[in-house]
């Protein structure tokens, strides 16, 4: 363009030359060839600026690609993790739908620096024992954007929309120039296939490449890796072993084989061998509904009667209702209507009525719960315990949408922590460890609202509480409203961190009984001690003050150790009852869930 | 006069430990029949203050605290025990030490005992509310354990003014005010021993708030030109101003006038001491107090009739700020003010709350800043005209 700016300039040049040449027909050729020189660089000018405002479409796999620190690509000590994440939701996911044991091996290592600037080439290698991809699929699993058998349907698993495993593809093949490499079979295929997946960023579309036929040695699996460019950190709430634990946590009927950097390989064997049974999908709620959304949900169902679309395509919607939709104004026309001849208008006026209808509350049967039973053995799992308590609060509604919310504290028996630094939180959603950006998150919000002095623990005003606990909080909801597309952080809306608040509450409210049974104990062993120091001292100076002879002593000594015996009586009775009012809560617990009890019993003998 | 109302006096030296060794002895009894011991302390609190105006000074009430021994307590009572076998010690062989020193005294014995060790203080406070505890027990005050503070304030002047002291040894000095030139007089926190007696007849006797104001009028030739004691209270008034000023009312039988600052804080803490005790020492305030002293000024009506300078109160900086509270409490609470023969102290303290200024006693120098005597000629006319309160 800058050279076709130039031309006239030249052109015009070359006119005033032929002029100052004095010769006319030579002027008049200038002047000719200088119209033509402008006429083509309006035409040059017009053309590229056409081209500079046409409206461009660029694919999903083009857009994420630009943006991948939207999906956790932030940095590189994000990437790895995000990356792991990915692969091992997929994985347990998978043997869930499939009603498979999880058993899934993690291998991550260091392979040498990375082609970015202080960056580590890394390899992550997630197995599992899952039901294996078709091998049609499996560039669309891995390579395609927003390909999903979970889009929208409304279940409690840990992928929902599809772009994960992808972006994973995306930025390895950013960094290290090669896709996933995926081995799986199914049940029925012999050999497993083996091939490269990259994302055809242009038309997100999964490519594969090196495809072959290998043997491998299990019935079914997939196994997927990723060489890329990121940084390893292992410890901390951002570190690869807290994800590591987390998962274990939240899933205790996954079997996990870990090896990492400078680590042996690590077994986490299951403590239950029953599946999670991922509940259905319940019709949608009306209300949770926008208009669009409302008359899209129409064309599902062809040629039905507008009331029997109402009353099959949406949860609480019944007899009574349409009855007081035809009170409220709605003809009966229109419901006696087929739904696929209902025009705009119609449709919003419906609409619109049931907004304003009152309807039950959507029903909470769609949500998946972990358990206290599970939850207390898994607990276990994260290390040596002196204690701990579970709830699983009942699944009820947040905002329209169903959530249940559960809760484990436990103490570590490791001291070696500083007392003064805070607990550790570990906070989960539809059973996935949350690891960035704690202080937005409704789970932190909820956790220093609450007063923790209450139940025996340190806390700072208006901080998270101190000490060596772990206070773990799963949110698992069909509909889990994130602040952010990496699904780092549950936006904390009042009613949400109130019902997590209240099961902080219920489990605080448990552990208190421990703790306060611990006091007790530590009492009592004070006042023992405090007998045993300060009583012969107080009866020797009473005695040399006194001149008084030695069997004055002697008798003084003993009545004081019956006086002080009787302070450490009423502390032993404390102490019982204490004990007591502990025992009155497990066995309340073991009522509804029997194995708990025998956990805890072990607990407390081994305390 | 006070001095016949004032009937409780100091324990004598053989008191002390018979009433320690009558305690512990009680204490042992229990413990024998494995009866719970309780000692009663008196409270030393507002709440358990009285005040006649007849007696003169704020005296305890009926409140007592008891300690009950428990587990709790014991660790307490064995530290009380200890400490009170220190202090015999010391009234046995005429020792005398500091609460400091004390404290570092027990921390020596407990170093030579590992016996001891789980009573050992981790600092002096401990140590400090432990010998506070002796004397509530023994309804005594610490320099009748032989337990003193070092003294501070009372330098006082006088061309009349002869002390005589008894020493421990049986020795007297006699000490001659008018020779020691512009040297004051340390009265020392154990006034009992001294026995005062006048050249001349002696006309006043004046405590002055600021030590610097009372050097400044010696220099001026105040004690020169009347037949007067002079006295620089430093402030709060140590015990060993308290029991100076007590002993000059009881034995030479001179009006007393205190001069100080027109605020809440200098009526509350320092008149209000000097002449009816505090609230902190009810035991002792019938030998450290001095009812007969009046309050020269500076008096509201002061500020406009010497044209004195005074300014407001900062209500914003908190000292000033609680003294002005803890006044608006006085008025409530406090049995002094409430009395109504101190009716004209309570209306300063009205005043000041009411206008919320303040004067200080150095302002009689701006009455004339030419003249250095100006403060002197304003304090002398005022005691002859009876404007105090």
């Amino acid at each position: 363009m800058a050279a076709s700016k130039k031309k006239p300039v030249a052109s015009k040049q070359v006119a005033k030359e032929s002029a100052r040449s004095g010769s006319k027909t030579v002027v008049e050729r200038a002047a000719k060839a200088a119209d033509k020189a402008a006429q083509e660089q309006a035409r040059e000018i017009a053309k590229s600026s056409k081209a500079s405002n046409k409206i461009t479409t660029s694919s999903t796999a083009e857009y994420f690609s630009k943006n991948l620190q939207q999906v956790g690509f932030s940095s590189q000590i994000k990437a790895t993790l995000t990356t792991l994440k990915e692969a091992v939701d997929n994985a347990l996911d998978a043997c869930e739908e499939h009603g498979i044991l999880p058993e899934v091996t993690v291998s991550i290592e260091k392979l040498g620096a990375g082609s970015i600037k202080n960056s580590d080439q890394v390899r992550i290698r997630v197995e599992d024992n899952g039901p294996g991809i078709d091998p049609d699929d499996v560039p669309k699993v891995f390579g395609e954007y927003l390909a999903s058998s979970k889009f929208g349907r409304g279940r409690c698993s840990r992928g929902q929309q599809g772009i994960g495993i992808s972006a994973a593809t995306t930025w390895a093949q950013l960094t290290s120039a090669t896709g996933a490499k995926v081995i799986t079979k199914t049940k029925a295929m012999r050999k497993a296939v083996s091939c490269v997946v990259e994302v055809d960023i242009k038309h997100n579309r999964g490519v594969v490449k090196n495809r072959e036929t290998i043997d491998w040695d299990r019935p079914h699996g997939t196994s997927v890796e990723f060489v890329f460019d990121g940084r390893i950190q292992l410890n901390g709430e951002a570190g690869l072993l807290s994800y590591l634990n987390g998962t274990t946590l939240v899933n205790p009927h996954l079997t996990l084989h870990y090896k990492l950097p400078e680590m042996e390989l690590q077994t986490v064997e299951r403590v239950t061998p029953t599946i999670p049974q991922v509940p259905e999908a319940t019709e949608p709620h009306p209300h949770t509904m926008k208009l669009g959304e409302f008359i899209a949900h129409s064309h599902l169902f062809g040629r039905v009667k507008t009331s029997a679309w109402l009353k099959r395509g949406f949860s609480r919607v019944t007899d009574a209702t349409i009855s007081e939709l035809t009170k409220g104004g709605i003809k009966s026309s229109l419901l006696e209507k087929s739904v696929d001849a209902v025009n705009e208008t119609d449709f919003k006026e419906l609409f619109t009525s049931i907004q304003n209808l009152q309807l039950m509350a959507p029903s909470t049967k769609s949500v998946l719960s972990i358990g206290e039973e599970s939850l207390a053995k898994s607990i276990r799992r994260l290390g040596a315990v002196d204690f701990f308590s579970v709830v699983t609060r009942k699944p009820t509604i947040c905002d329209f949408k169903p959530v249940e919310v559960e809760v484990a504290i436990a103490r570590l028996e490791d001291r070696g922590i500083d007392p003064d630094s805070p607990v550790q939180i570990l906070r989960f959603a539809n059973r996935v460890p949350l690891q960035f950006d704690k202080s937005a998150c409704a789970i932190a919000q909820a956790l220093t609202s609450v007063n923790w002095r209450a139940y025996g623990l340190h806390q700072p005003k208006e901080s998270f509480p101190v000490g060596p606990y772990i206070i773990a909080v799963s949110v698992v909801s069909p509909f889990i409203k994130f602040k952010n597309a990496s699904k780092e952080t549950i936006d904390a809306s009042d009613e949400l961190v109130e019902e997590i608040r209240r099961a902080l509450i219920q489990a605080g409210q448990k552990l208190s009984k421990h703790i306060r049974r611990e006091e007790k104990a530590n009492e009592l062993e004070e006042k023992i001690r405090h007998i045993e120091q300060f009583g012969p001292i107080l009866v020797q100076g009473l005695c040399r003050i006194t001149k008084a002879p030695d069997s004055r002593r002697t008798k003084a000594e003993e009545g004081l150790r019956k006086l002080l015996g009787r302070d450490a009586e009423v502390a032993e009775q404390e102490l019982e009852q204490a004990h007591t009012r502990l025992e009155a809560q497990k066995e309340k617990e073991a009522s509804r869930q029997p194995v708990v009890e025998a956990i805890e019993e072990g607990v407390l003998q081994g305390d | 006069m006070a001095t016949k109302l004032m009937k409780r006096s100091k324990k004598s030296d053989d008191q002390i430990p018979h009433l320690s060794k009558e305690l512990c002895n009680r204490l042992l009894q229990d413990l024998e029949r494995a009866r719970r011991p309780v000692l009663y302390a008196t409270k030393c609190s507002l709440d358990n203050a009285l005040y006649n105006h007849k007696v003169g000074f704020l005296t305890p009430g009926d409140k007592k605290v008891a300690t009950e021994l428990n587990v709790s307590s014991v660790k307490k009572m064995s530290r009380a025990i200890f400490m009170l076998e220190i202090l015999l010690r010391n009234i046995d062989t005429g020792a005398v030490n500091t609460k400091r020193e004390l404290y570092y005294i027990s921390k020596g014995e407990i170093k030579h005992n590992p016996m001891l060790k789980p009573l050992d203080f981790a600092d002096q406070p401990e140590s400090d509310a432990i010998i506070d505890f002796i004397c509530e027990m023994l309804e005594c005050y610490r320099e009748e354990l032989n337990c003193y503070a070092n003294d501070r304030g009372g330098q006082t002047y006088s061309q009349q003014l002869v002390v005589t002291e008894t020493l421990p040894d049986g020795d007297t000095a006699v000490i001659d005010l008018s020779k020691l030139g512009t040297s004051p007089f340390q009265p020392k926190n154990r006034p009992q021993s001294l026995k005062l007696s006048a050249r001349k007849k002696i006309d006043f006797c004046l405590i002055i708030e600021s030590e610097g104001t009372a050097n400044t009028l010696v220099a001026n030739g105040f004690t020169k030109r009347h037949n007067c004691i002079l006295i620089g209270a430093q402030g709060v008034p140590s015990n060993a101003v308290r029991g100076w000023t007590k002993l000059i009312q009881d034995q030479l039988s001179v009006p007393l006038y205190f001069f100080g600052d027109l605020d809440a804080y200098t009526l509350q803490n320092i008149y209000r001491t000097l002449k009816a005790g505090s609230a902190a020492s009810l035991i002792r305030n019938s030998d450290y107090s001095a009812p007969e002293v009046r309050f020269l000024g500076v008096l509201p009506e002061d500020i406009k009739k010497y044209d004195l300078n005074d300014y407001p109160v900062k209500e914003g900086d908190a000292q000033e700020g609680r003294a002005l509270k803890k006044a608006a409490d006085a008025l409530k609470n406090d049995p002094f003010f409430q009395d109504k023969r101190n009716k004209g102290v309570a209306q300063i303290l009205k005043w000041l709350l009411e206008h919320k200024r303040r004067c200080e006693q150095q302002a009689y120098f701006t009455v004339d800043p030419r003249d250095p005597t100006m403060p002197e000629k304003i304090i002398v006319e005022k005691i002859k005209r009876g404007n105090y309160v």
